[in-house]
């Protein structure tokens, strides 16, 4: 008990240095918590953006069509029968259901082509699962049937497009035969995806597949769950597609998303080392708050062991010392962390939009960042820090418990 | 008097008869056999050429040479002018691949990048690596006669054979009756439009053979633009060395 109140009185000792390392600490953690949140927002908006304006929560597409699903094949499609949309539709869970027919083309404005991704669909379906069009800027969305296309404000400013133009779709049918689609521009939208801003072409799902010669084919279908049911639905239709004998199979947004996945995994990775580095530096100051009490107390140390205290109350004396330092700096790192991520979560990082500047050039799908809560980052770092100044703290403390006391009474 | 007539006309008849009796032949052929006989001539089974490439867009021009070993089934280009010095392409049987010197990297150019221009020009890597015979891809017919610079040309149709692979679905040919040469093609998608149109500038009798030696190639969905194509030197049937069409001497 008098070995835990030494230790709690020397807190009070050198108020100025214990301050600053328990500022330090406090620092620290709040770099570590904040960063953490960023990254969780960009990561969390990234896939959200996958979800929302990509893949939908799921799709059904034929085992074959998934394999080479990067190179749009027209091989291998869907053949739309009613009864298994409507199949889908009716599971638990399944908000909506759009047939998409993908597929590769050169957009060509007169003057200049480019090469884009063509998205054939029925808008109506294609609204009841992905968000694209609340983002039309001017002009708007076509009707089935309609020789008409919407693109992103991206890709009409580079081939210098604007609402009522004409292009023409260079495509290769399934026969690997040249055709155009020629098309009106209806509608500019301006998503947070930058994919779909960038090189992305609507047009009707009919007209696609005229175009295209593949009848009613379509590439997948993308649906729209509950989030986090996805699994469990995706299973669901599985057994329903294997009990129906149809060649089909459903795969979750993650495993559309995996390279997606495995970059935000390894950029984590990455990042880990360096808040890794910035806890260290925490650290850091802890043992060196020790070594230099137990320096500064050496003669102090020599006269306690000489009145009869032993080594490993000197020890405990440090402990508690180092430990009190942990905790007040842990906690002080948690409540400005606490602040910070609070802030980030409600207002966002910073609005670029209104700074006129655009992230997505710099591959951000995002023109603000909100932050989110890793409530486990805030336990782990408390425990962390009364962990590492309790350990940190027994190597300098033993070291001075263990000199002789005529030795340590004279500094020697 | 009424004698020298009727000689005169006996004379009219006989030189009719005797010339349709010449003419007959070229009248009847069909449209695949102008076809063949043009491909007799611009097919090219063995060469060894030095060629340029003028790439004209937008009011900027852009030479570039090349030199061109080929056979029946493979090629190679090897760009020669200072920009592209050491870029090289390998045809094999129906696999592109491409080398870039700066990247000392082989790359495979397939699916849609077939698509794109050759180096920037009008002609798609697609319609370098075509070398099946047209008479194999197409249906033809002869759809009239024209004129063009003076040759009389047989115009001629061809629509892709069903089930058969084509990047064009229709091809108009103008083929010279004398020369059997093509002297202008017209390339539609499968949509009707319009989306290539070559003409020839000059053709030269090498070897017994006419052989298209300045063309110009037009890319009908771009504006400005377009790429001439003119052969420099050409021998027939040279000597290619073993492994000239490989992986390994592509870098």
């Amino acid at each position: 008990m008098f070995s835990f109140k030494l230790g709690l009185k020397n807190l009070t000792r050198q108020k100025r240095r214990n301050v600053i390392t328990i500022l330090v600490i406090a620092f620290a953690f709040f770099g570590y918590l904040f960063m953490d949140s960023v990254m969780g927002g960009i990561e969390e908006m990234s896939f959200s953006n996958i979800k929302n304006y990509d893949t939908g929560n799921i799709q059904v597409v034929h085992p074959e069509y998934w394999k080479d699903r990067e190179k749009l094949p027209l091989e291998n499609l869907i053949y739309i029968n009613q009864d298994i949309v409507d199949s889908i539709k009716n599971l638990d869970g399944v908000l909506g259901v759009s047939p998409e027919l993908r597929f590769k083309a050169n957009l060509n404005n007169g003057i200049d082509e480019v090469s884009v991704l063509g998205l054939g669909i029925s808008s109506e379906q294609y609204n009841e699962v992905f968000a694209t069009q609340n983002y039309i800027i001017e002009g708007s969305m076509f009707s089935t049937g309609e020789s008409k296309a919407v693109i992103g404000v991206k890709l009409a400013e580079l081939m210098d497009l604007k609402v009522n133009d004409y292009i023409t779709l260079l495509v290769r049918t399934k026969e690997d035969t040249f055709n155009t689609i020629d098309v009106e521009i209806s509608g500019l939208l301006n998503a947070p995806n930058p994919m779909i801003n960038n090189g992305v072409v609507f047009v009707p799902l009919d007209i696609a597949q005229q175009g295209l010669n593949v009848g009613d084919g379509v590439s997948l279908l993308a649906l729209k769950t509950a989030s986090g049911d996805e699994d469990k639905i995706a299973k669901v239709l599985m057994d329903s597609f294997k009990n129906k004998d149809l060649d089909l199979k459903a795969y979750s947004w993650r495993e559309s998303a995996e390279s997606v996945i495995a970059f935000s995994t390894a950029k984590k990775g990455g990042a880990g080392t360096i808040l890794s580095v910035v806890l260290l530096i925490g650290m850091i100051g802890i043992v060196n708050n020790v070594i230099l009490s137990a320096l500064e107390r050496t003669a102090e140390i020599g006269m306690m062991k000489a009145l009869g205290m032993r080594e490993w109350e000197i020890v405990f004396v440090f402990m508690v010392e180092a430990t009190g330092i942990g905790i007040l700096g842990g906690l002080a790192g948690c409540l400005i962390g606490f602040t910070g991520v609070g802030l980030m979560a409600k207002y966002g990082f910073v609005d670029y939009s209104a700074m006129g500047v655009d992230i997505s050039e710099f591959g951000l799908p995002i023109d603000k960042i909100y932050g989110t809560w890793n409530y486990p980052a805030f336990s782990f770092l408390f425990i962390l820090s009364i962990m590492v100044a309790l350990l940190s703290s027994i190597l300098p403390a033993y070291w001075a418990a263990h000199k002789d006391p005529v030795k340590a009474i004279y500094h020697r | 008097m009424r004698k020298v007539k009727g000689f005169l006309l006996i004379g009219i008849i006989m030189s009719i008869l005797f010339s349709s009796i010449i003419i007959a032949p070229a009248l009847e052929m069909t449209a695949e056999e102008i076809i063949n006989k043009r491909d007799d001539n611009e097919y090219i089974i063995s060469i060894k050429a030095e060629a340029e490439m003028i790439i004209v867009s937008g009011g900027r021009k852009i030479t570039k040479t090349m030199l061109i070993l080929s056979d029946k089934r493979n090629a190679l280009i090897e760009f020669t002018n200072p920009q592209d010095r050491g870029t090289k392409f390998l045809k094999r049987e129906n696999d592109l691949w491409m080398f870039f010197p700066d990247a000392e990297e082989i790359i495979k150019i397939s699916g849609h990048m077939l698509n794109q221009g050759m180096m920037g020009s009008d002609f798609s890597y697609q319609d370098i690596m075509e070398s099946d015979k047209l008479t194999d891809l197409y249906d033809f017919k002869i759809i009239g006669e024209e004129e063009i610079d003076g040759h009389p040309c047989y115009v001629l149709e061809g629509v892709a054979r069903e089930g058969v692979k084509v990047s064009y679905y229709r091809r108009v040919s103008w083929v010279d009756k004398e020369r059997f040469i093509g002297l202008q093609e017209e390339l539609y998608a499968q949509s009707g439009k319009l989306l290539k149109e070559t003409k020839l500038n000059e053709a030269q009798e090498i070897e017994g053979r006419w052989i298209p030696v300045d063309s110009v190639m037009e890319n009908k969905l771009r504006k400005d633009t377009y790429t001439g194509f003119k052969i420099v030197q050409i021998d027939f049937n040279p000597e290619i060395p073993e492994g000239t069409f490989t992986l390994q001497n592509l870098r």
